[in-house]
């Protein structure tokens, strides 16, 4: 802190910035006072260290660190950066406080208690080591590698997971990513369009930006909000789909206010007006489409009357929508969303998307959907070996796929019904690696089940999450700011700029303090122990990231010379691939046994007297990993219901009541939170933001904060094609003073 | 020259990027801020709704009602015009209003840690930092948004403004027409003016109409009951050590600061 500095370190310290940077430059009034040694000195004179990539999210922006001693004390975005700039959001310029959590992992654990209701007790590596080592071999000699399960999630996590699924060959890995988020949007656009689509929008240059249930402001990715902001000052026109009047619904031209669960019915309207009114593209759907006639046919009955009636929207708004989007093709953004598994019709709807993205013609055009053109780098990692599909719990006796548009892994409800049931065999032995099952995935009194059943679990984590009450041994992993990992690649944001290629690995900005290892040593170790020494891929992750960045034609040493980012010149991303096509009709999803053309299907109403719950983001948190930061959590400390103004003043609720929320299947929130009353949320749904309420009480900051929305999402509800959940799909009543208020229905 | 921001509220989105780059830059204590979000909404605005954001932080004000409030000894103090090299020395007390760049400034050698200037500024802009202590305050030192004054001397822009994810924070002279910020003026940034007061704050919002009605209407800065300030700051003046001897306080006399020295110990 600035007030243990002595006047003399203060002197040594300013007289260096001022030699760093010449006085000619300044732009402020000069004073005659000397400052205070108790005036903090600013980041700006430290030493500035380069090659950060954050991960506070996943959307990995790059830093720079400023250092003093051995202490980094800010990050910033880099300035060489032209993907974020010298921009981060507010997780980023937190990072230093998860670097430094006083509650982080220090030490490997063994608990010497119960799972579930650990007792720690500090073990020297070699021990951890070992006992993972010998626990993860016996399980996989007794029940083979189908034994053994991993829940896996961030860049560090990619390494051990390809150890289990490549070198071990167990199927049996569900990455949250997938199969709680964006995986039903991936295999519905490779369905679709061959690819996946990430949130490759090019909004900069779009006329119209559509959003379905994309919350931007309070969801923040950074140069995914530069692009959009800088589209909408480019004068697009915003089409804001949601329940909740959200930050993207303020700043939006067109709010629709739509019941949950009816987006598919939403868009099948407007390609069917966009059809019959012939305004679709019909030079690019000669082109490039596949399956009209079957889509329109199959959509014939989705009038615009039909589905206001379905979606609870002005069927003149439905016709405003198509009108707009028709009016701007092909220079609109359909955005294909992130976090999709909502209501268990979710493959479809992003079909759907697609669907309408093509009408449009907006593929590979200004302001359409275009992905920009990076450069490779290498994936060094675990050789892969064909361990064959005996034990691929995604396949039946015909050896066809149980879901057939699931997402690479296996969905996490047959690995969860597998290990519950011991068919059609056990599974045993379970690796948790940056991923927090509790709070994640619905119904955590299952996940609960199938951890005790194990006769292994392990964890690896930086913060003591809830997931990790759950291990037998608890090992401390290094952060994002002190190891060697991930190499970030991409473009410039805007495609209006010069067209640019950057290239930035991810090195340490700060020494690893106490015992915490990273996840090549971690995992090299474990595959010693298991016999797989000849497989070892890299020594070390510093060994991992220079082979990586070789297929580039660059080393660690060029990039940090370069500052940390290595840019080159760039492609024009607007070419459209020679094979592109549009599949509006896909037999191959027909005769897999579910609709060739997008469908709607309904999702169950909330039943009398509740409510749907609707969860999403603010800008401060990402998931569940970021509520023991202690800045993050002074600003956001708690996540209030949303609740229709009109509704609460029926139920005697007001703006700051303490409540608590209690589930159709009778599960109580354990903590509780406020009322936040408002005209911008539908009376048949509230609101609150996902990742708060951890019960771990090792999270001095983040514990019982707020409400876990994950712990009253009891009933599950999985996606038929993809097997990937839906988890908008539970209803909830509010409990104040101990007394449970119905929501009145008919409101 | 008068240094203002401008927060293009179409540009924001609420992230807090401005406030934690700032928490981390100045190393502000975790219970404090030198800037701040604040959610607006959503709520009903005429027939619309509407939701927006208070990012706020320092007005650095035209006329700043915190700077007359501080009871500390004053001290020539000579400033130096960055443009023209022109200087002026002043008297000024521990915080004052800088003659060249318009900024609203805090010695921390010479705060008492009294708070009156913190108590004074109707938008809660200011906070007395319990951990810096010396010999002229064991209370702690005031603290607030400086627009960066050091990093600005460093030819750098406010820690706030390089981190915003969106370019939604401006920053200028307004005094100089044809700067950015002077230009969001002309087209009706709008800054915070308190209740009833003519401070002219320099830190100014601009945005769509029904956002700039719900922020205006439902956050209404108020002036202290400077009578409250004075007599605490007063007070605190007597019992520091570093007295500053106020003409026309003399009629206290001795008895006078032993009532005051108990109210201190009472608070």
């Amino acid at each position: 802190m600035a007030f243990n500095l002595t006047r003399r370190k203060f002197l040594q310290s300013a007289s260096l910035a001022a030699v760093a940077l010449p006085l000619s430059e300044a732009i402020a009034s000069e004073t005659s006072i000397q400052r205070s040694p108790l005036e903090s000195t600013g980041s700006f004179g430290d030493e500035t260290v380069v090659g950060g990539v954050c991960e506070m999210c996943f959307w990995r922006c790059q830093l720079v660190g400023k250092k003093r001693g051995d202490r980094l004390i800010k990050l910033e975005g880099n300035p060489k950066s032209i993907d974020n700039g010298t921009s981060i959001c507010a997780r980023g310029n937190a990072g230093i406080k998860l670097l430094y959590d006083p509650d982080r992992l220090k030490y490997p654990l063994k608990n010497v208690g119960e799972r579930g209701n650990p007792k720690w007790k500090r073990i020297s590596w070699q021990e951890a080591l070992d006992e993972c080592g010998t626990k993860l071999k016996q399980v996989h000699e007794k029940y083979g590698a189908q034994g053994l399960c991993m829940f896996p999630h961030g860049s560090s996590a990619k390494y051990p997971m390809h150890f289990m699924e490549r070198t071990l060959g167990t199927h049996n890995v569900s990455e949250a990513s997938f199969y709680q988020c964006r995986g039903i949007r991936d295999t519905a656009y490779l369905a679709t369009i061959g690819k996946a689509p990430g949130e490759n929008v090019d909004m900069p240059n779009a006329k119209v930006i559509m959003l379905l249930g994309g919350h931007f402001g309070e969801n923040v990715h950074v140069s995914h909000i530069k692009r959009y902001i800088k589209g909408l000052e480019n004068g697009a026109k915003l089409i804001v789909v949601d329940p909740r009047f959200s930050a993207s619904a303020a700043k939006s031209d067109v709010w629709v206010r739509i019941k949950p669960g009816t987006d598919t019915a939403f868009l099948l309207a407007i390609m069917n007006y966009l059809i019959i009114n012939k305004k679709y593209d019909e030079e690019f759907v000669d082109e490039y489409g596949d399956g009209l006639e079957e889509l329109q046919a199959g959509i014939k009955q989705w009038t615009l009357e039909k589905a206001a009636a379905e979606c609870d929207i002005p069927a003149a708004q439905i016709k405003e929508v198509a009108e707009l989007l028709a009016a701007n093709s092909p220079n609109v953004s359909i955005h294909p969303g992130r976090h999709v598994s909502w209501y268990g019709n979710d493959f479809q709807r992003q079909r759907a998307l697609a669907c309408l993205t093509g009408l449009l013609g907006a593929f590979y055009v200004k302001g359409g959907w275009v992905p920009g053109k990076g450069p490779k780098v290498g994936a060094i990692s675990w050789a892969k070996h064909d361990h064959g599909d005996e034990h691929n719990l995604n396949m039946n006796e015909d050896e066809e796929r149980l879901y057939p548009y699931a997402p690479p892994g296996t969905p996490t409800e047959l690995i969860r019904d597998a290990a519950l049931t011991g068919k059609p065999y056990p599974i045993k032995g379970c690796v948790i690696w940056g991923q927090n099952p509790i709070q994640t995935i619905p119904g955590q009194d299952k996940m609960k089940e199938v951890l005790k059943q194990m006769d292994f679990v392990m964890c690896v984590d930086v913060m003591p999450t809830d997931v990790t009450m759950w291990a037998d041994i608890l090992l401390p992993e290094v952060s994002y700011l002190e190891r060697y990992d991930y190499i970030k690649t991409g473009t410039q944001w805007d495609f209006a700029d010069n067209h640019l290629q950057f290239i930035a690995p991810r090195m340490p900005l700060a020494e690893p303090m106490f015992e915490r290892k990273d996840q090549v040593y971690i995992t090299n170790e474990i595959a010693r122990r298991m016999g797989f020494e000849k497989e070892i891929p890299v020594s070390s992750a510093m060994e991992m990231v220079e082979k990586n960045l070789e297929v580039a034609g660059l080393t660690l040493d060029q990039v940090r010379k370069e500052g940390g980012i290595h840019t080159r010149p760039g492609k024009d991303p607007y070419a459209m691939p020679e094979d592109f096509e549009v599949l509006f009709y896909n037999e191959d999803i027909e005769d897999a046994g579910f609709p060739g053309i997008p469908t709607y299907k309904p999702t169950e109403p909330p039943p009398a007297g509740y409510t749907r719950l609707l969860y999403g983001r603010v800008p401060v948190h990402t998931f569940n990993r970021t509520q023991n930061n202690v800045w993050l959590n002074r600003a956001m400390p708690e996540n209030p219901v949303w609740i229709n103004d009109e509704l609460a003043a029926k139920m005697g609720l007001s703006d700051g009541d303490t409540v608590g929320l209690v589930n159709q299947d009778g599960f109580s929130s354990r903590t509780t939170t406020t009322v936040k009353t408002t005209p911008g949320i539908r009376k048949d749904a509230i609101y609150m933001a996902h990742g708060y309420g951890s019960a771990n009480p090792l999270l001095t900051v983040g514990a019982d904060a707020g409400v876990d929305d994950q712990s009253l999402i009891t009933k599950i509800t999985v996606d038929e094609e993809t097997g990937a959940h839906g988890m908008r799909t539970n209803f909830v009543k509010l409990v104040k003073d101990g007394k449970v208020l119905d929501i009145p229905t008919s409101a | 020259m008068q240094y203002g921001m401008i927060i293009d509220l179409e540009r924001c989105v609420g992230c807090h990027a401005c406030t934690i780059a700032c928490k981390a830059e100045w190393e502000v204590p975790v219970e404090f801020n030198r800037n701040w979000v604040y959610r607006m909404g959503p709520s009903k605005v005429g027939n619309e709704i509407a939701a927006t954001y208070y990012p706020g932080l320092c007005n650095h004000c035209t006329e700043p009602v915190c700077v007359p409030e501080c009871p500390a000894d004053t001290e020539d103090v000579t400033f130096t015009d960055p443009k023209t090299g022109k200087t002026v020395t002043m008297e000024v007390a521990a915080t004052w209003k800088d003659p060249f760049d318009g900024t609203v400034q805090v010695d921390k050698n010479r705060c008492i840690g009294c708070g009156a200037c913190a108590d004074a500024c109707p938008y809660n802009a200011r906070y007395v930092n319990p951990d810096l202590t010396d010999d002229v305050s064991e209370d702690g030192k005031v603290d607030k948004c400086t627009y960066c004054q050091p990093r600005l001397q460093a030819g750098l822009e406010p820690a706030c403004v390089q981190t915003c994810i969106t370019g939604a924070r401006i920053f200028g002279d307004l005094d100089d027409p044809n700067s950015e910020v002077a230009k969001y003026v002309k087209k009706g940034a709008k800054g915070l003016e308190a209740e009833g007061g003519d401070l002219g704050p320099n830190s100014r919002y601009i945005g769509k109409k029904k956002d700039m009605a719900l922020l205006f209407n439902s956050y209404t800065p108020e002036l202290a009951d400077m009578n409250k300030v004075r007599r605490r700051a007063m007070i605190a003046s007597l019992v520091k050590p570093a007295v500053k001897q106020l003409q026309g306080l003399g009629l206290l006399g001795a008895a006078g600061i032993l009532v005051a020295k108990k109210l201190s110990e009472d608070k």
